[in-house]
């Protein structure tokens, strides 16, 4: 495409939000400024920010919001900017590539066709009356697919092709604008969060972590999640190979979806996608008490809880875990205290028991079993906006190749009467690809040459 | 042991060297047929490196691991390097004139020596870990690697633009094609690797969502490509900001390598965040 040399406008804004040396200034100032959130930590503590940068480096951070470069008001103005110059400087060139679009390429005649850089003559022997008959059908055939009109006394032919690549450049520019947009419409309508399950427990609502909601409130989803089981793999070297939580779906107490989801394979439903983020193992001790009285009490307690021992009616838990002590698991677990008895703490190590005094009872603490159970972490998010974003990308690639290898051309052949002779011309024009073109020309004009040279007519 | 992926690789790397050494004669000393000898020892360190780089993938796949091999630093530079030679090599044959070579194998060059013989680029085969797993990362770094290729190239052909400047006469400059030529040639080799630079960040980015659920999230090697992919915007449209050709376009050339170079580089180096090749 030529550079256009677009009139002044009379509005000042269009003039100024049109000008690519505006743009230009944008993007240099988008890049130069993006620099900044790649250097300085994002999101940290204030704190953080102080202790590392000084008093007089934190102020400008807070007042910048560099601690949130791209979501700051100043950054978020220059891509406004951006895409406002966008908009506007597309918009402008509208009425020129219509006219582009709409020119008559048929309304040329001999002269114009021989002052194109690529173009060629044969003066034939004969007047034009004499070999049209047969001249003209045989052009039509060489050129293939071919428009014709009356011109100059004689007849111009003309084959073109893609033209409709000018519209590329809009479509390039108007994908980057709808990227924005989408980027806009999840940043307002999009939802995202957290869930932690425990294997077997299952959730209605997710703990926001922005989006809609605030922070750390609980968004419902309107359905159920249930973590049947999570599984970690490792590979030799130790690792990790694969994390896996085998989901299901449940509305109004039906099951209506199930899928085992992997870091890169989440699973959607109802707009709302949930992904493998972490996962915590929680060991789990199986333990026998026998108490002095003759009861045996057996319970499983998962590491960091509390629980209360019936029979005797003292709290107890595991306050610490180790899943290897010479080969065997052992536990750290922790007695309140009860009446006389002072708080109390201990190893156990399965298969070596313990016995301890509680009150007026002797208790015999053993370790049965020890397993590990899993919780799962999930991010849930919905993004409304994704699609859009997702239309602009292909707009964008689709885009960039219409704009670069998809050419204007045309090829035009005249023929007509000179000073009592048949002339024939032959010319071209490409706006991208030209040497290509120009082999494809040359091709053309041998085989016009030959056909001219069988009759004779040259 | 029989052969393994690292003798070839290590072999293409002498040749491309050996390359960039001729290609570098050819152009002093205007010799057709060291040219000619060049491009033979181009093309033999490709199909050397081609099959160094088809081996390692059989080789990952015989420790069990299976992978295509995209996924570390060290494969990382030999697939850049890969890329640049088959850029080059294209354009050679399309442009029909060698001394292109002098500025574009020594990138090709560098890159395998760095990889072969730095100790920060551990070049054993290592297994994906899960994040890595995904068929959108190869799409990712296949795209973004033909891209910085591309700008190589470009870069490559920046500096010949400089070098050149505004000599006439028959001495070693004025052998380098016209400036009229060398600009319309960085100017396709730039608009080429920005389609597909804006593919790689695009694959990229589906990865992302499909990884973490954003597509976006502003990590400093997002940011570095994103600021890469501005500059070499810039350069598109500087063409039709008046006074802005051949050399402040060379220098931009330039410019926008350096950033592609941080953004493969600086940001594993110096700056953190999710992409942490060779930060081991
Ligand atoms: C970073 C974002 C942008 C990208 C990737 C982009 C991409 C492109 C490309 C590839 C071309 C074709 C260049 C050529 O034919 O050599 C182009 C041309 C153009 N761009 Fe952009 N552009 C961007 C931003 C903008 C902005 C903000 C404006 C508005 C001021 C703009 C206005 C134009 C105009 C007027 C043309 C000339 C079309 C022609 O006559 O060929 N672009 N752009």
């Amino acid at each position: 495409m030529k550079k256009t040399n677009q009139s002044s406008h009379g509005n000042p804004f269009v003039n100024f939000f049109s000008s690519i040396k505006l743009a230009v200034f944008l993007l240099i100032a988008l890049a130069a400024t993006s620099v900044i959130g790649t250097v300085i930590p994002q999101g940290e503590s204030f704190q953080f920010y102080l202790e590392r940068y000084g008093p007089g480096m934190y102020k400008l951070i807070r007042t910048l919001h560099l601690y949130d470069t791209y979501h700051s008001w100043w950054y978020v103005t220059l891509l406004s900017l951006f895409a406002l110059n966008l908009t506007v400087c597309i918009g402008r060139r509208l009425p020129f590539t219509l006219n582009l679009v709409r020119r008559d390429s048929l309304g040329l005649g001999p002269d114009k066709l021989r002052r194109m850089r690529i173009n060629h003559q044969w003066k034939l022997g004969k007047p034009l009356a004499e070999v049209k008959g047969e001249l003209l059908p045989l052009l039509k055939e060489v050129l293939g697919g071919a428009r014709e009109r009356e011109q100059e006394g004689g007849v111009l032919l003309l084959k073109e092709s893609g033209k409709w690549s000018y519209w590329g450049i809009y479509l390039l520019h108007a994908s980057i604008v709808i990227i924005m947009l989408g980027a806009l419409v999840g940043s307002f309508w999009g939802k995202k969060g957290n869930i932690v399950l425990m294997e077997g427990d299952s959730t209605d609502h997710f703990i926001s972590r922005g989006g809609v909601g605030k922070p750390g409130s609980r968004v419902p989803l309107g359905f159920e999640v249930k973590c049947e089981r999570f599984v970690v793999q490792f590979y030799d070297n130790g690792a990790p190979k694969e994390f896996r939580s085998d989901l299901v779906i449940y509305e109004d107490g039906k099951k209506v979806k199930e899928k085992d989801i992997r870091v890169n394979d989440p699973l959607e439903y109802k707009g709302f996608t949930f992904y493998q983020s972490s996962y915590q193992g929680i060991p789990e001790v199986l333990l026998k008490f026998v108490i002095s009285d003759g009861q045996e009490i057996n319970v499983s307690i998962p590491a960091y809880e509390q629980r209360l021992l019936k029979g005797v009616g003292v709290a107890y838990g595991i306050m610490q875990f180790m899943p290897q002590i010479h080969g065997v698991p052992a536990a750290k677990i922790w007695f309140g205290q009860f009446r006389g008895t002072p708080p109390q703490a201990f190893w156990l190590v399965k298969g070596h028991d313990r016995e301890i005094k509680i009150g007026d009872k002797i208790v015999k603490v053993s370790m049965v079993d020890a397993k590990q159970k899993y919780m799962t972490g999930l991010q849930v998010k919905k993004d409304p906006g994704v699609w859009i974003v997702w239309v602009g990308c292909l707009g964008l690639i689709l885009g960039f190749i219409v704009v670069f290898w998809i050419p204007h051309r045309r090829t035009w052949i005249w023929i007509g009467e000179e000073e009592g002779k048949g002339v024939v011309i032959l010319a071209g024009q490409a706006n991208k690809g030209k040497l290509a073109f120009e082999e494809t020309v040359k091709e053309l004009n041998l085989r016009i040459d030959t056909a001219l040279r069988e009759r004779s007519w040259v | 042991m029989g052969i393994t992926n690292s003798t070839l690789l290590g072999f293409s790397t002498f040749i491309y060297l050996g390359a960039a050494f001729l290609y570098l004669l050819h152009w002093v000393f205007r010799l057709k047929k060291v040219g000619v000898l060049a491009t033979g020892v181009t093309v033999l360190g490709l199909l050397v490196q081609t099959a160094g780089i088809l081996l390692r993938w059989v080789e990952s796949y015989k420790m069990g691991y299976g992978h295509a091999p995209l996924s570390n630093l060290y494969e990382s530079l030999v697939f850049f390097a890969w890329c640049t030679v088959l850029v080059y090599l294209v354009l050679e044959w399309r442009i029909k004139t060698r001394v292109v070579g002098a500025f574009a194998t020594p990138f090709a060059a560098m890159s395998m020596a760095y990889a072969s013989f730095s100790p920060r680029v551990r070049d054993s085969i290592e297994p994906l870990i899960p994040a890595l797993q995904s068929n959108w990362l190869i799409a990712h770094v296949i795209t973004c690697f033909i891209g910085y290729a591309a700008f190589a190239v470009a870069c490559g052909l920046g500096i010949m633009y400089l070098v050149r400047g505004d000599s006439k006469g028959d001495g070693i400059i004025s052998s380098l094609p016209e400036r009229r030529v060398i600009d319309s040639l960085m100017h396709q080799t730039i608009i080429f690797g920005m389609i597909w630079l804006s593919t790689g960040i695009i694959t990229g980015a589906v990865w992302a969502n499909q990884a973490w659920g954003t597509y976006w999230s502003w990590d400093p090697k997002e940011t570095w490509s994103l600021i890469t992919w501005i500059v070499y915007g810039v350069t598109l449209h500087a063409r039709f900001v008046q006074g802005w050709r051949g050399k402040k376009i060379a220098v931009l050339s330039i410019i926008g390598f350096l950033s592609v170079f941080f953004t493969y580089f600086g940001v594993n180096f110096l700056l953190s965040g999710l992409h942490s090749y060779g930060s081991q």
